[in-house]
Protein backbone atom coordinates (compact mmCIF):
# COMPACT_ATOMS: atom_id res chain seq x y z
CA UNK A 1 0.00 0.00 0.00
CA UNK A 2 1.50 3.53 -1.30
CA UNK A 3 -0.07 5.26 1.69
CA UNK A 4 1.69 8.81 0.73
CA UNK A 5 2.10 9.91 -2.19
CA UNK A 6 3.61 13.06 -1.64
CA UNK A 7 7.27 13.63 -3.39
CA UNK A 8 8.24 16.47 -1.08
CA UNK A 9 10.14 14.09 1.46
CA UNK A 10 13.21 16.94 2.54
CA UNK A 11 13.59 16.89 5.95
CA UNK A 12 13.03 20.79 6.41
CA UNK A 13 9.15 21.79 7.61
CA UNK A 14 10.76 25.30 7.93
CA UNK A 15 9.82 26.22 11.26
CA UNK A 16 8.13 23.69 12.47
CA UNK A 17 9.66 24.16 16.03
CA UNK A 18 8.75 27.84 16.12
CA UNK A 19 5.23 27.50 14.62
CA UNK A 20 4.56 25.16 17.04
CA UNK A 21 5.80 26.77 19.99
CA UNK A 22 3.69 29.82 19.14
CA UNK A 23 0.30 28.00 18.22
CA UNK A 24 0.58 26.53 21.50
CA UNK A 25 1.10 29.60 23.43
CA UNK A 26 -1.60 31.33 21.74
CA UNK A 27 -4.08 28.62 22.85
CA UNK A 28 -2.57 28.20 25.98
CA UNK A 29 -3.20 31.99 26.20
CA UNK A 30 -7.06 31.38 24.54
CA UNK A 31 -7.35 28.30 27.72
CA UNK A 32 -6.06 31.31 30.87
CA UNK A 33 -8.52 33.67 28.93
CA UNK A 34 -11.60 31.88 28.64
CA UNK A 35 -11.38 30.36 32.56
CA UNK A 36 -10.04 32.99 34.09
CA UNK A 37 -11.52 36.47 32.83
CA UNK A 38 -14.50 35.10 30.77
CA UNK A 39 -14.04 37.78 27.65
CA UNK A 40 -14.26 35.58 25.00
CA UNK A 41 -17.75 35.15 24.74
CA UNK A 42 -17.85 37.21 21.75
CA UNK A 43 -15.09 34.90 19.99
CA UNK A 44 -17.06 32.00 21.02
CA UNK A 45 -19.93 33.02 19.62
CA UNK A 46 -18.45 34.17 16.43
CA UNK A 47 -17.19 31.00 16.24
CA UNK A 48 -19.92 28.85 17.44
CA UNK A 49 -22.01 30.80 14.35
CA UNK A 50 -19.31 29.08 11.92
CA UNK A 51 -19.58 26.21 13.84
CA UNK A 52 -23.65 26.27 13.56
CA UNK A 53 -24.12 24.80 9.75
CA UNK A 54 -22.00 22.16 10.57
CA UNK A 55 -24.68 21.20 13.66
CA UNK A 56 -27.44 21.55 11.29
CA UNK A 57 -25.87 19.78 8.38
CA UNK A 58 -25.28 16.89 11.03
CA UNK A 59 -29.24 17.06 12.81
CA UNK A 60 -31.19 17.70 9.44
CA UNK A 61 -30.99 13.92 8.62
CA UNK A 62 -32.37 13.00 11.42
CA UNK A 63 -34.55 15.29 11.82
CA UNK A 64 -36.00 15.15 7.88
CA UNK A 65 -36.38 10.70 8.94
CA UNK A 66 -38.53 12.01 11.99
CA UNK A 67 -40.57 14.30 9.77
CA UNK A 68 -40.48 11.49 6.66
CA UNK A 69 -42.09 9.05 9.38
CA UNK A 70 -44.62 11.65 11.12
CA UNK A 71 -46.13 12.27 7.27
CA UNK A 72 -46.53 8.89 6.43
CA UNK A 73 -47.71 7.98 9.36
CA UNK A 74 -51.02 6.07 8.89
CA UNK A 75 -54.39 7.79 9.27
CA UNK A 76 -55.62 4.89 12.16
CA UNK A 77 -52.31 5.92 13.77
CA UNK A 78 -53.24 9.35 13.89
CA UNK A 79 -56.69 9.45 15.18
CA UNK A 80 -55.35 7.47 18.16
CA UNK A 81 -52.94 9.68 18.50
CA UNK A 82 -55.78 12.61 18.63
CA UNK A 83 -58.17 10.72 20.66
CA UNK A 84 -55.28 9.99 23.49
CA UNK A 85 -54.15 13.76 22.86
CA UNK A 86 -57.88 14.71 23.44
CA UNK A 87 -58.21 12.17 26.78
CA UNK A 88 -55.29 13.81 27.98
CA UNK A 89 -56.47 17.21 27.85
CA UNK A 90 -59.31 16.15 29.52
CA UNK A 91 -58.11 15.14 32.72
CA UNK A 92 -55.20 18.62 32.39
CA UNK A 93 -58.46 20.95 31.89
CA UNK A 94 -59.99 19.42 34.74
CA UNK A 95 -56.89 19.56 37.00
CA UNK A 96 -56.44 22.86 35.54
CA UNK A 97 -59.71 23.91 37.21
CA UNK A 98 -58.72 24.86 40.28
CA UNK A 99 -55.09 25.78 39.48
CA UNK A 100 -56.02 29.59 38.82
CA UNK A 101 -57.58 29.99 42.58
CA UNK A 102 -54.69 27.83 43.66
CA UNK A 103 -52.13 30.31 41.93
CA UNK A 104 -54.30 33.32 43.58
CA UNK A 105 -54.13 31.81 46.87
CA UNK A 106 -50.36 31.21 46.61
CA UNK A 107 -49.79 34.80 45.74
CA UNK A 108 -51.47 36.20 48.16
CA UNK A 109 -49.83 34.22 50.77
CA UNK A 110 -46.30 35.13 49.36
CA UNK A 111 -47.04 38.52 49.63
CA UNK A 112 -47.71 38.08 52.90
CA UNK A 113 -44.55 36.55 53.33
CA UNK A 114 -42.94 39.08 50.94
CA UNK A 115 -41.51 36.82 49.20
CA UNK A 116 -41.98 36.10 45.49
CA UNK A 117 -38.81 34.59 45.00
CA UNK A 118 -39.16 31.65 42.51
CA UNK A 119 -42.38 32.47 40.84
CA UNK A 120 -41.92 31.78 37.13
CA UNK A 121 -42.64 35.01 35.05
CA UNK A 122 -42.65 33.56 31.82
CA UNK A 123 -40.88 30.91 29.46
CA UNK A 124 -40.11 29.97 25.73
CA UNK A 125 -39.92 26.36 24.56
CA UNK A 126 -36.36 25.61 22.71
CA UNK A 127 -35.95 22.60 21.08
CA UNK A 128 -33.01 19.60 21.29
CA UNK A 129 -30.51 20.05 18.56
CA UNK A 130 -29.37 16.38 17.08
CA UNK A 131 -25.89 16.78 18.15
CA UNK A 132 -23.73 15.07 20.65
CA UNK A 133 -21.20 17.28 22.48
CA UNK A 134 -19.31 15.10 25.14
CA UNK A 135 -19.43 11.86 25.65
CA UNK A 136 -18.65 12.27 29.35
CA UNK A 137 -20.79 15.46 30.52
CA UNK A 138 -24.12 15.09 30.34
CA UNK A 139 -25.41 18.20 28.35
CA UNK A 140 -27.27 19.36 25.47
CA UNK A 141 -27.31 21.86 22.92
CA UNK A 142 -30.56 23.66 22.31
CA UNK A 143 -31.93 26.16 19.45
CA UNK A 144 -32.45 28.98 21.74
CA UNK A 145 -29.37 31.37 22.46
CA UNK A 146 -28.79 34.88 23.41
CA UNK A 147 -31.07 36.65 20.94
CA UNK A 148 -34.47 34.79 22.33
CA UNK A 149 -32.92 36.27 25.66
CA UNK A 150 -31.26 33.04 27.41
CA UNK A 151 -28.86 33.79 29.80
CA UNK A 152 -26.68 31.51 31.66
CA UNK A 153 -28.01 30.14 35.16
CA UNK A 154 -31.38 29.91 33.87
CA UNK A 155 -33.68 27.47 34.62
CA UNK A 156 -35.04 24.81 32.09
CA UNK A 157 -37.83 22.62 32.63
CA UNK A 158 -39.66 19.94 30.09
CA UNK A 159 -43.13 18.05 30.23
CA UNK A 160 -42.02 16.05 33.82
CA UNK A 161 -40.00 18.18 35.69
CA UNK A 162 -37.00 20.06 36.43
CA UNK A 163 -34.35 19.39 33.54
CA UNK A 164 -31.29 21.12 34.03
CA UNK A 165 -30.21 25.20 34.03
CA UNK A 166 -28.45 26.52 30.81
CA UNK A 167 -24.87 26.38 31.03
CA UNK A 168 -23.51 28.55 28.26
CA UNK A 169 -25.18 30.46 25.50
CA UNK A 170 -24.36 31.43 21.50
CA UNK A 171 -25.68 33.74 19.52
CA UNK A 172 -28.17 31.37 18.09
CA UNK A 173 -27.91 27.83 20.95
CA UNK A 174 -27.31 27.38 24.20
CA UNK A 175 -26.10 24.67 26.05
CA UNK A 176 -27.71 22.90 28.70
CA UNK A 177 -26.26 21.07 31.57
CA UNK A 178 -28.65 18.41 32.85
CA UNK A 179 -29.52 17.48 36.67
CA UNK A 180 -27.86 14.07 36.34
CA UNK A 181 -24.59 15.72 35.35
CA UNK A 182 -21.86 14.68 37.79
CA UNK A 183 -20.90 18.72 38.36
CA UNK A 184 -24.89 19.63 39.01
CA UNK A 185 -26.66 19.97 42.11
CA UNK A 186 -30.14 21.33 42.76
CA UNK A 187 -31.49 22.48 46.11
CA UNK A 188 -34.65 20.29 46.91
CA UNK A 189 -37.35 19.66 49.60
CA UNK A 190 -38.98 16.25 50.00
CA UNK A 191 -42.68 17.59 49.16
CA UNK A 192 -44.10 15.63 51.97
CA UNK A 193 -42.46 16.91 55.15
CA UNK A 194 -40.38 19.89 53.83
CA UNK A 195 -37.15 18.59 54.26
CA UNK A 196 -34.80 20.22 52.29
CA UNK A 197 -31.42 19.18 50.94
CA UNK A 198 -29.42 19.48 47.74
CA UNK A 199 -30.04 16.66 44.85
CA UNK A 200 -26.54 16.06 42.57
CA UNK A 201 -25.96 14.35 39.60
CA UNK A 202 -24.46 11.34 39.25
CA UNK A 203 -23.11 11.48 35.89
CA UNK A 204 -25.80 8.74 34.63
CA UNK A 205 -29.29 10.13 33.29
CA UNK A 206 -31.17 7.84 35.36
CA UNK A 207 -29.92 8.76 38.44
CA UNK A 208 -29.72 11.29 41.42
CA UNK A 209 -28.63 11.52 44.27
CA UNK A 210 -29.05 12.85 48.37
CA UNK A 211 -26.05 13.15 49.55
CA UNK A 212 -26.27 14.95 52.73
CA UNK A 213 -29.08 13.36 54.19
CA UNK A 214 -28.52 12.12 58.02
CA UNK A 215 -29.21 8.46 58.12
CA UNK A 216 -31.88 8.99 60.77
CA UNK A 217 -34.01 11.57 57.77
CA UNK A 218 -37.33 10.91 57.50
CA UNK A 219 -37.40 10.15 53.71
CA UNK A 220 -38.64 6.66 51.61
CA UNK A 221 -38.82 5.07 48.76
CA UNK A 222 -41.53 6.89 46.80
CA UNK A 223 -40.91 10.40 48.27
CA UNK A 224 -41.80 13.03 45.66
CA UNK A 225 -38.47 16.12 45.62
CA UNK A 226 -39.47 19.14 44.69
CA UNK A 227 -36.88 22.06 44.18
CA UNK A 228 -37.69 24.63 46.80
CA UNK A 229 -36.30 28.02 45.25
CA UNK A 230 -33.62 28.28 47.59
CA UNK A 231 -30.74 29.97 45.96
CA UNK A 232 -32.76 31.44 43.53
CA UNK A 233 -32.10 29.97 40.59
CA UNK A 234 -34.91 27.61 40.27
CA UNK A 235 -38.42 28.08 40.43
CA UNK A 236 -39.83 26.67 43.64
CA UNK A 237 -42.08 23.96 43.44
CA UNK A 238 -41.53 22.00 40.30
CA UNK A 239 -41.20 17.87 40.39
CA UNK A 240 -37.30 17.56 40.45
CA UNK A 241 -37.93 13.37 40.98
CA UNK A 242 -38.95 10.41 43.25
CA UNK A 243 -37.05 8.98 45.58
CA UNK A 244 -36.02 5.63 44.04
CA UNK A 245 -33.99 3.49 46.77
CA UNK A 246 -32.88 4.54 50.31
CA UNK A 247 -30.04 2.76 52.03
CA UNK A 248 -29.06 3.34 55.82
CA UNK A 249 -26.01 1.76 56.74
CA UNK A 250 -25.69 1.90 60.49
CA UNK A 251 -22.16 2.46 60.50
CA UNK A 252 -22.55 5.12 58.38
CA UNK A 253 -23.65 9.04 59.68
CA UNK A 254 -25.35 9.52 56.10
CA UNK A 255 -27.74 8.14 54.15
CA UNK A 256 -27.67 6.68 50.68
CA UNK A 257 -30.61 7.68 48.63
CA UNK A 258 -30.48 7.52 44.83
CA UNK A 259 -33.57 9.29 42.91
CA UNK A 260 -35.19 8.89 39.79
CA UNK A 261 -35.42 12.07 37.62
CA UNK A 262 -38.85 12.92 37.04
CA UNK A 263 -37.57 14.94 33.53
CA UNK A 264 -37.44 12.47 30.55
CA UNK A 265 -33.68 13.30 30.62
CA UNK A 266 -33.32 10.86 28.02
CA UNK A 267 -36.35 11.50 25.95
CA UNK A 268 -37.14 15.25 25.78
CA UNK A 269 -37.18 17.33 23.04
CA UNK A 270 -39.02 20.74 23.71
CA UNK A 271 -37.58 21.89 26.92
CA UNK A 272 -38.54 25.10 28.19
CA UNK A 273 -36.55 28.19 29.34
CA UNK A 274 -38.15 29.77 32.34
CA UNK A 275 -37.98 33.70 33.32
CA UNK A 276 -38.54 34.05 36.79
CA UNK A 277 -40.26 37.20 39.23
CA UNK A 278 -37.59 39.01 39.74
CA UNK A 279 -37.35 39.79 44.05
CA UNK A 280 -38.64 42.82 45.25
CA UNK A 281 -36.80 45.71 45.72
CA UNK A 282 -36.21 46.60 49.56
CA UNK A 283 -38.35 49.49 49.59
CA UNK A 284 -41.09 47.42 47.82
CA UNK A 285 -40.51 44.62 50.63
CA UNK A 286 -41.20 46.93 53.29
CA UNK A 287 -44.26 48.15 51.25
CA UNK A 288 -45.56 44.82 50.87
CA UNK A 289 -46.80 43.43 54.05
CA UNK A 290 -48.42 46.48 54.55
CA UNK A 291 -50.55 45.84 51.45
CA UNK A 292 -50.85 42.40 51.93
CA UNK A 293 -52.57 41.96 55.33
CA UNK A 294 -55.44 44.60 54.46
CA UNK A 295 -56.27 42.40 51.56
CA UNK A 296 -56.12 39.00 53.97
CA UNK A 297 -58.27 40.51 55.75
CA UNK A 298 -60.88 42.00 53.87
CA UNK A 299 -64.00 40.06 52.79
CA UNK A 300 -62.61 36.67 51.17
CA UNK A 301 -64.93 37.98 47.85
CA UNK A 302 -62.54 40.88 47.15
CA UNK A 303 -58.96 39.33 47.34
CA UNK A 304 -59.44 36.33 45.15
CA UNK A 305 -61.26 38.53 42.73
CA UNK A 306 -58.25 41.36 42.55
CA UNK A 307 -55.55 38.71 43.04
CA UNK A 308 -57.56 36.78 40.20
CA UNK A 309 -56.65 38.91 37.53
CA UNK A 310 -52.69 39.36 37.86
CA UNK A 311 -51.79 35.90 38.13
CA UNK A 312 -53.26 34.88 33.97
CA UNK A 313 -50.80 36.23 32.39
CA UNK A 314 -47.79 35.49 34.58
CA UNK A 315 -47.97 31.84 34.43
CA UNK A 316 -50.61 30.34 32.67
CA UNK A 317 -50.12 32.18 29.43
CA UNK A 318 -46.62 30.73 27.76
CA UNK A 319 -45.15 33.59 26.50
CA UNK A 320 -44.40 33.86 23.06
CA UNK A 321 -40.91 34.10 22.44
CA UNK A 322 -41.05 37.92 22.13
CA UNK A 323 -38.24 40.24 22.60
CA UNK A 324 -36.91 40.19 26.30
CA UNK A 325 -37.69 42.87 28.25
CA UNK A 326 -34.58 42.75 30.24
CA UNK A 327 -31.77 40.41 29.68
CA UNK A 328 -28.92 41.93 31.39
CA UNK A 329 -31.40 42.16 34.68
CA UNK A 330 -32.26 38.75 34.20
CA UNK A 331 -28.81 37.30 33.98
CA UNK A 332 -27.47 39.01 36.92
CA UNK A 333 -30.73 37.44 38.64
CA UNK A 334 -29.71 34.10 37.41
CA UNK A 335 -26.10 34.32 38.90
CA UNK B 1 3.95 25.99 -7.08
CA UNK B 2 1.13 28.16 -6.61
CA UNK B 3 -1.64 25.84 -7.94
CA UNK B 4 0.05 22.82 -6.24
CA UNK B 5 -0.83 24.46 -3.28
CA UNK B 6 -4.32 25.08 -3.77
CA UNK B 7 -4.77 21.29 -5.46
CA UNK B 8 -3.56 19.96 -2.01
CA UNK B 9 -6.40 22.56 0.55
CA UNK B 10 -9.23 21.53 -1.77
CA UNK B 11 -9.04 17.95 -0.36
CA UNK B 12 -7.90 19.12 3.25
CA UNK B 13 -10.37 21.24 3.96
CA UNK B 14 -13.05 19.06 2.52
CA UNK B 15 -11.95 16.00 4.72
CA UNK B 16 -12.02 18.10 7.90
CA UNK B 17 -15.32 18.93 7.42
CA UNK B 18 -16.32 15.88 7.32
CA UNK B 19 -14.49 14.74 10.41
CA UNK B 20 -15.90 17.25 12.18
CA UNK B 21 -19.26 16.37 11.34
CA UNK B 22 -18.50 13.06 12.81
CA UNK B 23 -17.74 14.17 15.29
CA UNK B 24 -21.16 15.35 16.56
CA UNK B 25 -22.94 12.96 14.72
CA UNK B 26 -25.30 11.66 17.69
CA UNK B 27 -24.59 8.08 18.59
CA UNK B 28 -26.49 6.15 20.82
CA UNK B 29 -25.13 6.48 23.85
CA UNK B 30 -23.86 2.92 24.74
CA UNK B 31 -21.63 3.73 21.63
CA UNK B 32 -20.57 7.28 22.23
CA UNK B 33 -17.55 6.49 24.96
CA UNK B 34 -16.30 4.03 21.44
CA UNK B 35 -16.51 7.38 19.06
CA UNK B 36 -12.98 7.56 17.47
CA UNK B 37 -11.75 11.18 17.15
CA UNK B 38 -12.16 11.02 13.40
CA UNK B 39 -10.81 15.06 13.28
CA UNK B 40 -7.51 14.28 14.83
CA UNK B 41 -6.66 11.18 12.53
CA UNK B 42 -7.60 13.45 9.73
CA UNK B 43 -5.21 16.27 10.62
CA UNK B 44 -2.29 13.70 11.60
CA UNK B 45 -2.67 12.88 8.11
CA UNK B 46 -2.27 15.89 6.23
CA UNK B 47 0.60 16.62 9.09
CA UNK B 48 2.45 13.61 7.78
CA UNK B 49 1.01 13.62 3.88
CA UNK B 50 1.66 17.42 3.17
CA UNK B 51 3.33 19.53 6.37
CA UNK B 52 3.92 22.55 4.00
CA UNK B 53 0.48 22.90 2.93
CA UNK B 54 -0.45 24.13 6.37
CA UNK B 55 -0.50 21.06 8.70
CA UNK B 56 0.19 23.34 11.65
CA UNK B 57 -2.65 25.94 10.63
CA UNK B 58 -5.29 23.02 9.89
CA UNK B 59 -4.59 21.24 13.33
CA UNK B 60 -4.62 24.94 15.65
CA UNK B 61 -7.98 25.30 13.68
CA UNK B 62 -9.30 22.12 13.89
CA UNK B 63 -8.57 22.21 17.60
CA UNK B 64 -10.34 25.35 17.87
CA UNK B 65 -13.39 23.82 15.81
CA UNK B 66 -13.60 21.02 18.28
CA UNK B 67 -13.72 23.69 21.87
CA UNK B 68 -16.29 25.00 20.26
CA UNK B 69 -18.38 22.37 19.10
CA UNK B 70 -17.68 20.35 21.82
CA UNK B 71 -18.40 23.29 24.16
CA UNK B 72 -15.20 23.17 26.70
CA UNK B 73 -12.57 25.94 27.60
CA UNK B 74 -11.58 27.62 24.57
CA UNK B 75 -7.93 26.40 23.37
CA UNK B 76 -7.92 23.14 25.03
CA UNK B 77 -8.50 20.75 21.81
CA UNK B 78 -6.29 23.58 19.87
CA UNK B 79 -3.10 23.36 22.56
CA UNK B 80 -3.46 19.36 22.15
CA UNK B 81 -4.05 19.22 18.49
CA UNK B 82 -1.45 21.56 17.66
CA UNK B 83 1.13 19.63 19.76
CA UNK B 84 0.91 16.22 18.35
CA UNK B 85 0.27 17.40 14.70
CA UNK B 86 3.98 19.41 15.13
CA UNK B 87 5.42 15.97 16.71
CA UNK B 88 3.44 13.73 13.65
CA UNK B 89 5.04 16.03 10.96
CA UNK B 90 8.38 15.77 13.00
CA UNK B 91 7.76 12.00 12.74
CA UNK B 92 7.02 11.99 9.06
CA UNK B 93 9.79 10.79 6.67
CA UNK B 94 10.12 8.23 9.32
CA UNK B 95 6.07 7.18 9.61
CA UNK B 96 6.24 6.96 5.80
CA UNK B 97 9.15 3.47 5.49
CA UNK B 98 6.86 2.38 8.65
CA UNK B 99 5.13 -1.34 8.06
CA UNK B 100 1.22 -0.61 8.32
CA UNK B 101 1.38 -2.10 12.33
CA UNK B 102 4.09 -0.05 13.29
CA UNK B 103 2.35 3.12 12.19
CA UNK B 104 -0.51 2.10 14.03
CA UNK B 105 1.34 1.98 16.94
CA UNK B 106 2.82 5.32 16.35
CA UNK B 107 -0.62 6.83 15.84
CA UNK B 108 -1.57 5.23 18.87
CA UNK B 109 0.82 7.08 21.03
CA UNK B 110 0.41 10.23 19.45
CA UNK B 111 -3.61 9.83 20.17
CA UNK B 112 -2.43 9.14 23.69
CA UNK B 113 -0.51 11.97 24.24
CA UNK B 114 -3.69 13.72 22.73
CA UNK B 115 -5.77 12.63 25.27
CA UNK B 116 -3.45 13.11 28.29
CA UNK B 117 -3.49 16.93 27.08
CA UNK B 118 -6.78 17.13 26.79
CA UNK B 119 -6.69 15.22 30.35
CA UNK B 120 -4.47 17.43 32.02
CA UNK B 121 -6.15 21.31 30.99
CA UNK B 122 -9.84 19.34 31.86
CA UNK B 123 -7.89 19.12 35.45
CA UNK B 124 -6.09 22.19 35.38
CA UNK B 125 -9.36 23.96 34.66
CA UNK B 126 -11.49 22.38 37.21
CA UNK B 127 -13.79 19.93 35.64
CA UNK B 128 -11.70 16.53 35.91
CA UNK B 129 -13.64 13.73 33.38
CA UNK B 130 -11.87 10.69 35.44
CA UNK B 131 -14.12 8.33 33.57
CA UNK B 132 -12.08 5.33 31.71
CA UNK B 133 -13.85 5.20 28.55
CA UNK B 134 -11.64 7.98 27.45
CA UNK B 135 -8.86 6.58 27.25
CA UNK B 136 -10.41 3.83 24.74
CA UNK B 137 -10.44 6.37 21.96
CA UNK B 138 -6.59 6.21 20.77
CA UNK B 139 -7.04 2.35 20.60
CA UNK B 140 -9.90 2.67 18.58
CA UNK B 141 -8.50 5.61 16.71
CA UNK B 142 -4.88 3.85 16.02
CA UNK B 143 -7.35 0.86 14.74
CA UNK B 144 -9.20 2.97 12.06
CA UNK B 145 -5.70 4.23 10.35
CA UNK B 146 -5.07 2.07 7.81
CA UNK B 147 -8.61 2.15 6.68
CA UNK B 148 -8.46 6.13 6.73
CA UNK B 149 -5.22 5.98 5.33
CA UNK B 150 -6.56 4.36 2.16
CA UNK B 151 -9.57 6.88 2.06
CA UNK B 152 -7.95 9.88 2.18
CA UNK B 153 -4.59 8.99 -0.28
CA UNK B 154 -7.22 7.89 -2.63
CA UNK B 155 -9.27 11.35 -2.33
CA UNK B 156 -5.94 12.91 -2.80
CA UNK B 157 -5.09 10.88 -6.22
CA UNK B 158 -7.92 12.74 -8.06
Amino acid sequence: VVAFRNTDTSGRTTGLLLRCVLYSLVALGLIIVDKRYDHLGRIRRMLSIVAYPVQIAVASPFEGWDWFRESVSSRAALRADKAKLEAELRVAQFRLQRYDALEAESQRLRALRDSTAGVTDRFIIGNIMDVDLDAFRERVLVDKGAQDGVFVGQAVLDAGGVFGQVARVEQLTSEVILVSDATHAIPVQVNRNGLRTIAVGTGDMTKLKLPYLPTSADVVTGDLLVTSGLGGGFPAGYPVGTVAEVKRDPAQSLADVDVKPAAALDRSRELLFVWMKPPPPASAAAAAPAAGVPAAAAPAAAAPAAAHTTPPPATTVPAKPAKPAKPPAAGANGE
Amino acid sequence: MMRETRIRRLPMALSALVALALAVLPLPAVLEAFRPDFLVLVVFYWSIESPRAGGLTLAFVSGLALDVVHGVVLGQHALALTLMAAWATHLRLRLRVFSMLSQCLTIFALLTGYQFVLFWVDGATGNPVTAFGRWLAPVIGAALWPPLVATLSRMHER
